[in-house]
């Protein structure tokens, strides 16, 4: 019994040449046929997917960067827009402040020059006034001195005054006059 | 978990009256072994193998013969010549046997299964359905973890369709086997050996290819003087002829050993000669059979990534050999034994 199954073992590891020729030819056959309808078509869809996803992940990282950047410069000019609008702001009222000073301190010259006009004008009208004064006060001292020399002439003392006065004035002119005093 | 339990119960009480009931026709049955070993081997006639009672004869294929192939005499009488020593006679046996039939059914099948599962809206680039995503999955796992990791990035896509190939056609032959009254095509040594020889002849191209006619030859030569290419040569080819060799060997020897011991574990019923055995003896082959589902992926697995690994070694020799080329190069003039040269002797 021990015999026969050891023959019908080595039965087993016997090479048939005919079935070595039959899996190379059906396995070439099964080869090129997968390969040309099946492995080829899901390769390259496998492939085209890939490179759809790749291509895709890409796109999406690098339109995130953008907005990420459009996001900055959004915030960026933002940013920027406020602090222009506060300077302004500022500027504004700086300016304002400026012009404000400048108006008070043009209406303080102004009014400071008014006052000083209306001293002078007020200094002026005063001299002018005393000169009146002073030239009135001659004018009537004259017409005094005039109507007392009128009468009182005749005083030894107002008439040394007269003669006095008469020697002192100029030859040519004063002479009528002392001429006129005189007579 | 309840529909195995179930299949479970109808195998343990199948196999137990089968073994109650076999005791009445001992002497016509042929013993376990004898019965195993039929089952495994290849034969020219076909039969239906039939529970508790003789096969059915379903005929046989008569043979196919080219050359010359008269009959010769020998100690079984008047045979055709058959085997390696008819095709020294010159004569080639090509023979219809049981394997070549499930070779082939196998094929069909599998060009079936992926033609069925693989016509889909070309249009749109996402696979929709189990059968699509799933021929999907394994032609992407061939490819990134097998071809892509083993052979590179450049040269790996350009043998995904023969390692997709050999993958589908060994899992296709692994799983035909397990299928009741069929058997298994890889439990045969001619079929390894052929699918390794596919193997073989696709790394020695790739080898070609990468570094070379050139290249290739002065490969196995090993790089040593040529003095010595009396003894290099010959170690180099054994090395070329061990791979296919170890190839063929691993899966004949898986397929087959998993259906020796799944039948021996059933034929313990009769060897011991008593139903009880079966309570022990089914769980085992039931065990021994979700293995086998297992191994069949398995084996495919490792025959198809080993290949892959002899190509990428191929392919890297020929890189390998460009840059040990500029290494001497520029190292001839320094030193006799510089690094690179370490290193060719490592790789020879």
């Amino acid at each position: 019994m021990f015999l026969p199954n050891v023959l019908a073992a080595s039965s087993l590891v016997s090479v048939q040449p005919g079935l070595i020729f039959w899996t190379l030819v059906t396995f070439v056959i099964v080869f090129f046929v997968l390969k040309a309808k099946a492995w080829g078509p899901i390769l390259q869809l496998v492939e085209e997917r890939e490179k759809q996803i790749s291509a895709a992940i890409e796109s999406a990282k690098r339109e995130r960067a953008e907005a990420e950047k459009l996001l900055a410069d959004q915030k960026t000019a933002i940013s920027e827009a406020r602090r222009q609008a506060a300077e302004e702001t500022r500027r504004n009222q700086q300016e304002m402040e400026k012009f404000r000073e400048e108006l008070m301190a043009k209406s303080r010259k102004e009014a400071e020059e008014l006052k000083l006009s209306a001293r002078r004008e007020i200094d002026e009208q005063k001299t002018k006034a005393i000169a009146e004064v002073r030239a009135m006060a001659v004018d009537l001292a004259m017409e005094v001195a005039g109507k007392l020399m009128s009468e009182r002439m005749d005083d030894s003392k107002h008439r040394a005054l007269a003669e006095q006065f008469v020697k002192g004035l100029p030859l040519s002119g004063s002479g009528n006059a002392g001429v006129r005093r005189s007579a | 978990m309840r529909k195995a339990m179930v299949l479970f119960t109808c195998l343990f009480v199948a196999t137990a009256w089968a073994s109650a009931s076999g005791g009445h026709g001992e002497g016509n049955e042929p013993s376990v072994p004898d019965y195993i070993l039929h089952h495994v081997a290849d034969t020219n006639d076909f039969e239906l193998e039939v529970p508790l009672s003789q096969p059915i004869h379903l005929g046989a294929i008569p043979p196919i013969r080219i050359g010359n192939c008269a009959p010769v005499m020998t100690d079984h009488g008047l045979v055709a010549p058959s085997g390696w020593s008819g095709l020294m006679g010159g004569c080639l046996d090509l023979s219809i046997t049981k394997h070549t039939v499930m070779m082939w059914l196998a094929a069909l099948l599998l060009l079936a299964t992926i033609f069925i599962w693989s016509s889909r809206d070309k249009t749109k680039l996402v696979p929709r359905g189990t059968g699509a995503n799933l021929i999907e999955m394994l032609v992407l796992f061939v490819r990134d973890e097998m071809a892509i990791k083993n052979i590179g990035k450049e040269d790996g896509p350009r043998y995904v369709p023969y390692l997709l190939t050999a993958f589908f056609f060994i899992l296709f032959m692994n799983l035909l086997g397990l299928v009741p009254w069929m058997a298994t095509a890889t439990g045969n040594l001619a079929v390894t050996c052929g699918l390794a020889l596919c193997t073989f002849f696709v790394t020695q191209a790739a080898g070609i290819r990468a570094a070379g006619l050139g290249g290739y030859l002065k490969h196995l030569t090993g790089g040593v003087h040529w003095s010595l290419w009396i003894i290099m040569v010959p170690v180099e080819i054994l090395g070329l002829i061990s791979k296919p060799f170890a190839l063929t060997m691993r899966l004949f020897a898986n397929m087959l050993a998993g259906h020796i011991v799944l039948f021996f574990l059933i034929g313990l019923i009769f060897i011991l000669g008593h139903p009880a055995v079966a309570a022990v003896s089914v769980p085992f082959a039931f065990a021994i059979y979700l293995l086998e589902l297992f191994v069949a992926f398995v084996q495919a697995y490792v025959f198809t990534l080993l290949s892959a690994l002899f190509i990428g070694m191929a392919v890297a020799t020929g890189h390998h050999h460009d840059d040990h080329g500029h290494a001497d190069d520029h190292g001839h003039g320094h030193s006799e034994l510089g690094p690179s040269h370490d290193h060719g002797k490592a790789h020879a």
